[in-house]
């Protein structure tokens, strides 16, 4: 397993003393191998702090988080003074919310090969990856020579996931990367993720709150709820819960329309369908 | 970032919290006057024993004053120190010989060699430097083998420690009073007294409404930029950024990769703002009234008293003794 959390636990001390807690007793094993993992759970239910758990961003307040054999806890700096949790960002990448908080470079070009030029690439090389992987992102090369701050919304995100992506981590972490795109960027980077997900065989984790994206895409599915992993499994299996309004989720809309198409038809469908051409094909077969 | 306490209003029910904001601005620069009429230790010391009652009468816990002096203390021991050392004036306490020759200096260098790699290790490093500190000196005293070079004496004079307490008394004091202000205020109602205790600037065209936004917009933002901040460095050691294990020559890459983004947040944060105050029709310099309006109590009026009292006792003691 590439990354194991053991009973752990998050708390945030504010000055007063007063504390919250964002995690409680997480257990939970990611693999490295052909996961395409989605993470859901209304805001402030603890998933930004969960995914910055993966790569030790920030360290657990009790328990244990395994990331590729390296045991993380608490006071880890104290216990090995040798341990260096830099490599792990590498393996496991992490493209955050908000593209402001890490674009700083001169050029797009800078920027993306920031990333891989701090693990120790070559320049020319890290060039030859930022050529490739900013036209797997939907740029073209164009855009290296641009400012990033010159970017719209939408760009930027791109950008950011690109300089992420240029380190060519084994695992990808991403934090709400669709919001704030059009509806057709939004596919374009999710089928962009599935790729990399099929063809590299790398495990992908992306923190959504569109329903219709975890079923259409995810092999797994997490779910958040006040700091606790409630559910942890098949993205079918979670819309045919009973909990689901409890959690602040609801159903993709293609569940949506065979729910009511059996309603209104009055009919027994019984296997979900994963696409609209499938919902064509149960509904053609009964009537 | 998190012992800065200046700015952090907690909140009370005691006297202090009672208190119009003007009035202990007010009572505030009474109190700093009078520390800088006395002259004397023990005149000082007799203030800072006020100060204490007042601390326990207002029900302010000593240990959070602590903390809030914790950021001067190298500037407390810097004063002390070059206090004790330089003022030759007075009765002569202590005298210390030091020979310097080339091994004792070699001997004090490396110990202090080992002081900086070991430092990381120990639990008070202040303790730990006091006592290497020490060791050096005694080293210098009494052991001095090979070429001589020369000597310097170490004197203690009564001015000179009397002089380092009372100075170091004098920053404690005027450090307490002004935590205990914010300690105590909002930040709100702080800048809203200032505001018209600046009123009068009026006259030579100094607009104290100006200044009071600045101060309370200011004042607003620093925990949200501490925050932004906190965010870029997470995101920025996500791509390798090391903030504790890099190397030297790489700090300036990565203090570049934080200020930026800093700077652009920062920038967009304030155009949000004047655009958020000019859709609520804000207009700089317009009349306008308050939800909450400052209440002038007897307390006020009774502590303005006191420190007006106070002051007047201190130019008695200075000028009668």
């Amino acid at each position: 397993m590439a990354i194991k959390f053991e009973r752990v636990n998050f708390e945030y001390i504010s000055a007063d003393g007063s504390s919250f807690k964002a995690l409680k007793d997480i257990n939970l094993e990611i693999s490295d191998k052909g996961e395409f993992i989605t993470l859901i759970g209304e805001t402030g239910s603890g998933k930004s702090t969960l995914v910055q758990h993966m790569n030790a961003l920030v360290k657990p307040s009790s328990g244990e988080v395994t990331v590729y054999g390296i045991k993380i806890y608490n006071d880890i700096k104290k216990k090995d003074r040798n341990v260096k949790l830099n490599p792990l960002r590498q393996k496991v990448g992490l493209v955050f919310q908000f593209p402001e908080y890490q674009l700083f470079e001169e050029t797009v070009l800078k920027d993306i090969i920031f990333g891989p030029k701090n693990f120790g690439v070559k320049e020319a090389e890290a060039i030859e990856r930022a050529k490739e992987i900013i036209k797997l992102v939907g740029l073209d090369e164009s855009y290296l020579k641009r400012s990033p701050f010159n970017l719209s919304g939408g760009e930027k995100k791109r950008v950011s996931i690109a300089g992420i992506l240029a380190m060519e981590p084994d695992i990808l972490v991403l934090d709400e990367p669709t919001s704030g795109l059009d509806p057709k960027g939004r596919d374009a980077l999710l089928e962009l993720f599935t790729s990399i997900h099929n063809e590299l065989d790398k495990t992908v984790i992306i923190i959504t709150h569109d329903m219709n994206t975890v079923y259409k895409y995810a092999s797994r599915v997490l779910v958040m709820s006040e700091g606790e992993l409630v559910f942890d499994g098949d993205p079918l299996k979670l819309f045919t819960k009973k909990n689901l309004i409890d959690w602040n989720l609801d159903l993709p809309e293609i569940i949506q329309i065979t729910r009511q198409l059996e309603d209104k038809l009055n009919i027994k469908i019984n296997k979900l369908p994963r696409n609209v051409d499938e919902l064509f094909n149960i509904v053609k077969g009964v009537l | 970032m998190k012992n800065i306490i200046i700015g952090q209003y907690i909140p009370g029910l005691s006297f202090l919290y009672k208190m119009d904001p003007r009035s202990k601005l007010i009572a505030l620069m009474l109190l700093m006057v009078s520390t800088f009429i006395l002259q004397n230790v023990f005149h000082i010391l007799v203030m800072l024993s006020l100060v204490l009652i007042m601390l326990k009468i207002g029900g302010i816990e000593i240990g959070r004053i602590a903390r809030g002096l914790r950021p001067i203390m190298i500037l407390l021991i810097f004063t002390f120190t070059f206090q004790i050392l330089f003022v030759k004036t007075g009765s002569l306490l202590y005298e210390l010989q030091l020979d310097f020759s080339v091994y004792n200096i070699l001997i004090a260098v490396g110990l202090f060699i080992v002081f900086l790699f070991t430092r990381k290790f120990m639990r008070f490093r202040l303790l730990y430097f006091l006592v290497i500190a020490a060791a050096i000196m005694t080293l210098f005293s009494l052991y001095s083998p090979g070429l001589y070079l020369g000597t310097r004496n170490i004197q203690i004079h009564t001015d000179g420690v009397s002089g380092a307490f009372f100075i170091m008394i004098r920053l404690i004091i005027i450090v307490t009073l002004s935590t205990v202000l914010t300690l105590t205020t909002k930040p709100t109602d702080l800048t809203l007294g200032l505001e018209q205790l600046l009123k009068p600037l009026s006259i030579i065209r100094i607009s104290s409404e100006e200044i009071a936004l600045i101060i309370s917009i200011s004042l607003r933002y620093i925990p949200t930029l501490l925050d932004e901040a906190n965010k870029i460095m997470l995101a920025q050691a996500s791509r390798g950024v090391d903030f504790n294990e890099g190397k030297l020559k790489d700090k300036v890459m990565q203090i570049i990769s934080l200020l930026v983004p800093m700077f652009i947040i920062s920038f967009k944060r304030s155009d949000e703002l004047a655009n958020a105050m000019e859709a609520r029709n804000f207009v700089p310099g317009e009349r306008r009234t308050r939800l909450h309006v400052l209440l002038w109590s007897r307390i006020d009026t009774i502590v303005i008293i006191v420190s007006a009292l106070f002051v007047a006792g201190s130019i008695w003691v200075v000028v009668v003794w």
